[in-house]
């Protein structure tokens, strides 16, 4: 087992860096003079000169590479053009920020998820399991920009209920930093009162990005389930005499866990990425929004940083993912 | 207060959640916190480098210069300058510093600050200091004493009173500590050497900015507020929602559909007022098929400046190049309107008589208004069988086209806003031929048009000023380099708790929260 | 949904047309299917003939009527007009055209690229196998909609452009099938019998190995339109898409989104339009996936 757990984790190396080889091929191959961009419109070709060897972009390709890389490890992750920060300082602000935006709508997706998948599984074919059918099939098809948009409307302007957008209050500090999760941070501080403003902040974002997810794992629920209900030993059990709800009780726990991780392994990197179309409706000053303004000053440094981080985090939670599996069911262990 | 209400809205609403958590009293705060909503961030702090509305709201609050504008007609009244005196000729100033004056570490605002401060934007040369550029060398500014100041101009220049309100003035003190190799760029993007009443109190890029009332600042008096947010919003639309719920006091880009929506509602006042924002297209007057002045010419005349209107919301239509109200505009100024027969007319005498050529405009993506109009010229093209390729760009990359003519489209939206309420801002940055190769003069040369504009600048006699100015709208109408669109009307929107709001034409979306008060 | 999308068939050739009828059976018997073949087929109707019936064709050319701003629906303007006085109406029907092409366009791209890939991978083995799929592997880790955002950034507006961007994220999926495809039916008989017979590589890979694995690319080809079309209004909702004045769904929504909730006909209507269309092709695509992999419904 250990061995096992080591190896996987020795095989993530040339997977990462094989990732910040592409993604720097990537960004470099694109069109676009990043430089000429931030010296401005006044620049002389010299100043333009001098700014392009500020960045070590005057070096030959392989060079810049190598740097980056070895920055890459040492925490330096270079500097936007732009605004001259460093790339790994925003990111510490930014990345917690979308992290508890996709692990809200996580949460919410296995809330509603499992339950729903479970009743979809024993009202099979009837009209709970249509519904759940239906639903999650508008769930996945549903633009999370053009909900997004709906659930502004609906919550904030016409109800009231909820904020517009933003992650916290602005007139207000938010609690001291400690882990730039917001909900974690008024916690620790005992702030009741701002664990409850964090909430109300994410919830429409949060529910926005959930829905597909929430499809993905009540399908799986409704499938497992089934599978489960048919299977001799539960036939078994049940001409034994033991009643249905303990039976689904009995297996199920184990069976919502995998749908659960499964999904988690899945989703994960798929929400980080794609969380930019929620964060832009909502003003969630996440990497999202740090990524598209970069993308569209064409500013290298912040959009492979970004790119990277999200590809690391999708590589190690697949890596939790399958290692969990392995706990979880003895057979795939070794596979 | 704002808070209050907004929390107390939050909290009868969800009644779920919150009330479990939310339970206890709100702390009583006496802060007074302005929010200003805002799609434009603030990459760069340096008062000598950064450009762009929202880093000037920025820096008028953090930094004082020599004299500052109000009012409307915009006007200069002293700020670290309590009185000032002109030469006869118009070459040469003397400022009287207020003794009080003092940067945020307590040393003194001194003659030997300004004319540091001047030098350190001269020898950048970025930002403001194209408004100074030719007018002011590094041997200008000389202080006479502690408190005294002289400017000599190298050449005389009206408009310098107006330009001047934008020349900040640095702590050389604090910048000499953290220069660096790059004259304190690097120290400066990101901290302050002011003398301002507010400070930077938390920046968070591409989120907001908060700043805060300075507890000794040397002026004192002004407005209630304790302290202001500049939010990054985006959205308009956003800006205008968050201004109805009241979770922003000032929404500074709002459109004109935005306003029409926030017309009827409670505690929420509109300010819409005519400012020298202006919109044109320039064109191509040196490459392409639109150097054939008939060609332009057609074009004008076919272009439905009705429509341009329509769906230009607040706006109203440009009479030749100058805005209107500015000094030296002349209003009967015989313009290009709607008129299709005398566009057939022109468009048979260039080279493509019967059109049937494809042309391409180039404007900033993203920015409605300019989408828009580039659609109403696309549909007027059509009636001289012209094809037209649009071409949404982000703004460096449009700058970057301006180099060359070759490079440029054939038409180029521009916004214009004169920093100065003076003829010359506008005349010689987008029409004099040394400012070739940049976005607001890209390519029109005209030896007479230049002759004209630097006379009139040093023209110190009124009347032969206005004559100058005459004469050169007439011409640059004829060469038609522009087609000339509206000047908007400046629209901004505040809560009705917002106290001592005077809007003043120049920059008024950089909100100078001094004078302001929260009720 | 490509996440969706990854259990595919594996049905035998001795009883596929048994499985066929089968599966055409369960496809009849699910209106929920047979609702989303409808609305398909509709939206097919509606992108080839649509722009030739709308009631303002000129508006989608770009045409403007300033005069008749931000109508509300009428009988004239059936979903209204927007912020230039053009017919959403028309927009929208037009705008169907460009969502499914540019759809049609990055699957099939996709498709391609990967089915080339995963064959080549598959039937050579060994190191060519390892590097391509290695390379696959890698590429499924890139966000794929922040790397689609800056390669169209890169290039500039325009729908060849988003079509790229998008299909660099997309082969990776088809590469892995087509791969597994192929070394199943590689070891089958009429594929040895061939290269007995002396038929060269590419031959073999053209007339006996491709043909035979037409079937799950094609079926994941529909389950991935919805997904698809869904990108390509994203990338124009975030205003890095088309150019103007083409009509494509994301940034008709992304412009309209200033006029909530006042002009709300403006963004309504084409939000609904990409819902239904993506809504018609899962509805679709799962019930193909039924047809072919009955062990996915009982």
């Amino acid at each position: 087992m250990l061995t096992y757990i080591l190896r996987r984790i020795v095989l993530i190396i040339p997977v990462l860096i094989g990732l910040s080889l592409l993604v720097f091929a990537i960004a470099r191959l694109l069109p676009g003079d990043p430089i000429q961009l931030a010296a401005g419109p006044n620049a002389s070709p010299a100043e333009i000169a001098d700014l392009a060897r500020e960045f070590g972009l005057d070096k030959p390709l392989p060079v810049q590479y190598w740097n980056y890389v070895t920055g890459l490890v040492t925490g330096d992750w270079g500097q936007s053009i732009f605004t001259r920060r460093a790339v790994a300082e925003d990111l510490k602000v930014y990345l917690p920020a979308t992290l508890e935006l996709v692990f809200t709508a996580m949460f919410l997706a296995i809330l509603i998820g499992i339950p729903a998948g479970l009743t979809a599984a024993v009202y099979r074919n009837r009209w709970p399991d249509y519904m759940s059918r239906v639903v999650s099939l508008g769930a996945i098809s549903m633009p999370r920009f053009f909900l997004g948009l709906l659930l502004q409307i609906g919550f904030a302007m016409w109800l009231g209920w909820l904020p517009l957008g933003g992650r916290f209050p602005l007139t207000e500090d938010p609690p001291a930093f400690v882990t730039g999760f917001l909900t974690i941070d008024s916690l620790i501080s005992g702030d009741l009162r701002a664990f409850g403003i964090t909430l109300q902040y994410l919830a429409l974002p949060a529910f926005a990005m959930c829905l597909s997810p929430l499809a993905t794992i009540t399908r799986m629920m409704r499938a497992s389930t089934i599978e489960i209900l048919q299977q001799d030993y539960v036939l078994t059990e049940r001409a034994l005499g033991l009643s249905s709800r303990l039976i689904l009780f009995k297996y199920v726990l184990r069976n919502a866990m995998s749908a659960t991780l499964t999904v988690i392994g899945l989703y994960v990197g798929w929400l980080l990425g794609g969380t930019v179309l929620v964060e832009t409706v909502f003003d969630w000053p996440g990497l999202g929004l740090y990524a598209t303004k970069a993308i569209v000053t064409q500013d290298f440094m912040p959009v492979i940083g970004v790119t990277i981080v999200i590809g690391g985090i999708f590589i190690i939670s697949n890596l939790i993912v399958d290692l969990l599996y392995g706990i979880l069911n003895p057979k795939v262990r070794y596979e | 207060m704002i808070n209050l209400t907004r929390r107390s809205a939050i909290a009868a609403g969800t009644a779920s959640l919150a009330s479990m958590v939310l339970g206890g009293p709100v702390d009583a705060q006496s802060r007074k916190i302005l929010i200003i909503a805002s799609s434009q961030d603030i990459p760069n702090f340096d008062p000598h480098i950064a450009t762009g509305y929202s880093a000037s709201m920025l820096l008028r609050n953090t930094y004082d210069s020599l004299v500052r504008v109000e009012g409307n007609p915009p006007n200069p009244v002293p700020h670290l300058a309590t009185s000032w005196t002109v030469s006869p000729d118009g070459t040469e100033y003397v400022f009287k510093l207020d003794p009080a004056a003092k940067f945020h570490d307590g040393s003194s605002v001194t003659a030997e600050a300004v004319q540091y401060s001047f030098n350190r934007l001269l020898r950048l040369n970025q930002g403001n200091a194209w408004m100074i550029q030719g007018i002011v060398d590094e041997k200008s500014v000389q202080p006479v004493d502690a408190q005294t100041v002289r400017i000599k101009l190298v050449k005389p220049f009206v408009a310098f009173l107006q330009v001047l309100p934008w020349v900040w003035v640095v702590n050389p003190k604090d910048v000499e500590a953290n220069k660096g190799s790059d004259n304190g760029q690097t120290y400066l993007r990101s901290n302050l050497a002011g003398s301002g009443a507010f400070r930077v109190r938390r920046a968070e890029p591409g989120n907001l900015y908060e700043l805060e009332r300075v507890a000794n600042a040397w002026k004192q008096g002004g407005g209630n507020l304790t302290g202001a947010i500049w939010k990054i919003t985006r959205e308009t639309a956003t800006q205008r929602l968050m201004l109805q719920r009241g979770e922003a006091h000032i929404a500074v880009d709002l459109t004109s559909e935005d306003m029409d929506a926030i017309k009827d509602r409670p505690n929420v006042v509109s300010v819409i007022e005519p400012e020298y924002r202006t919109f044109s297209i320039k064109l191509n007057t040196k490459h392409g098929p639109l150097a054939d002045v008939n060609l332009r010419k057609a074009i004008a005349y076919a272009f439905n400046y009705q429509s341009l209107l329509d769906s230009g919301g607040y706006a109203k239509l440009m009479t030749g190049p100058l805005p209107d109200g500015i000094f030296g505009h002349d209003p009967s100024l015989q313009v290009y309107r709607t008129d299709l027969a005398k566009a057939k007319e022109y468009l048979a005498k260039s080279k493509y008589p019967n059109g049937g050529i494809k042309l391409s405009i180039a404007h900033v993506s993203g920015l409605e208004q300019q989408r828009r109009w580039s659609l109403v010229l696309l549909d007027n093209l059509k009636q001289l069988n012209i094809e037209l390729d649009v071409k949404p760009m982000i703004w460096p990359d449009m700058v970057a086209l301006t180099r060359s003519p070759e490079a440029m489209p054939d038409f180029f939206c521009v916004y214009q806003t004169a920093n100065y309420g003076d003829p010359d801002n506008i005349a010689f940055a987008a029409y004099h031929s040394s400012r070739n190769g940049n976005w607001q003069n890209p390519v029109y040369a005209n030896p007479k048009v230049d002759d004209l504009i630097m006379r009139a600048r040093a023209e110190t006699d009124e009347e032969k000023r206005k004559a100058l100015y005459g004469e050169f709208q007439r011409i640059v109408v004829d060469d038609t380099p522009d087609i000339f669109g509206v000047i908007e009307k400046r629209k901004l929107a505040l809560r009705s708790d917002v106290q001592n709001f005077r809007f003043t034409p120049v920059a008024s979306n950089a909100i100078e929260l001094f004078p302001l008060s929260l009720r | 949904m490509t996440t969706l999308a990854e259990k595919v068939p594996a049905s035998a050739t001795s009883s596929r047309w048994e499985n066929a009828r089968r599966g055409f059976y369960r496809f009849r018997n699910s209106w929920l299917s047979i609702a989303g073949l409808l609305i398909v087929l509709v939206l097919f109707i509606i992108a080839v003939i649509g722009p030739s019936i709308v009631p303002y064709p000129e508006h989608v050319a770009g045409s403007v009527s300033t005069a008749t701003r931000f109508q509300p629906p009428s009988a004239l303007h059936w979903f209204g007009t927007n912020e230039l006085g053009q017919d959403v109406f028309s927009l929208v029907v037009a705008g169907s055209q460009i969502s499914l092409l540019a759809g049609l366009a990055v699957v099939a791209v996709g498709a391609l690229v990967g089915t080339l890939v995963g064959a080549v991978a598959g039937y050579f083995g060994g190191w060519t196998d390892e590097v391509l799929m290695r390379l696959a592997d890698l590429k499924l880790t890139v966000p794929s909609l922040i790397l689609a955002m800056a390669v169209a950034a890169a290039l500039g507006p325009g729908i060849l452009n988003m079509v790229i961007a998008i299909s660099i994220s997309w082969w990776p999926g088809y590469a892995r099938l087509v791969r597994g495809e192929v070394i199943a039916k590689k070891e089958e008989m009429f594929v040895q019998a061939a290269r007995a017979l002396g038929a060269g590589t590419g031959r073999i890979l053209r007339r006996h190995i491709l043909p035979n694995i037409l079937t799950p690319v094609i079926i994941k080809m529909s389950l991935d339109m919805g997904f698809a079309i869904l990108t390509v209004a994203s990338l124009g909702f975030i205003g890095i898409g088309v150019k103007p004045p083409t009509p494509e769904w994301g940034s008709l929504l992304s412009i309209a989104r200033t006029y909530m909730p006042d002009y709300w006909w403006t963004a309504v209507f084409p939000g609904s339009a990409i819902f239904l269309a993506v809504f018609g092709f899962n509805l679709l695509g799962d019930g193909l996936r039924d047809v072919f992999d009955p062990k996915a419904r009982r």
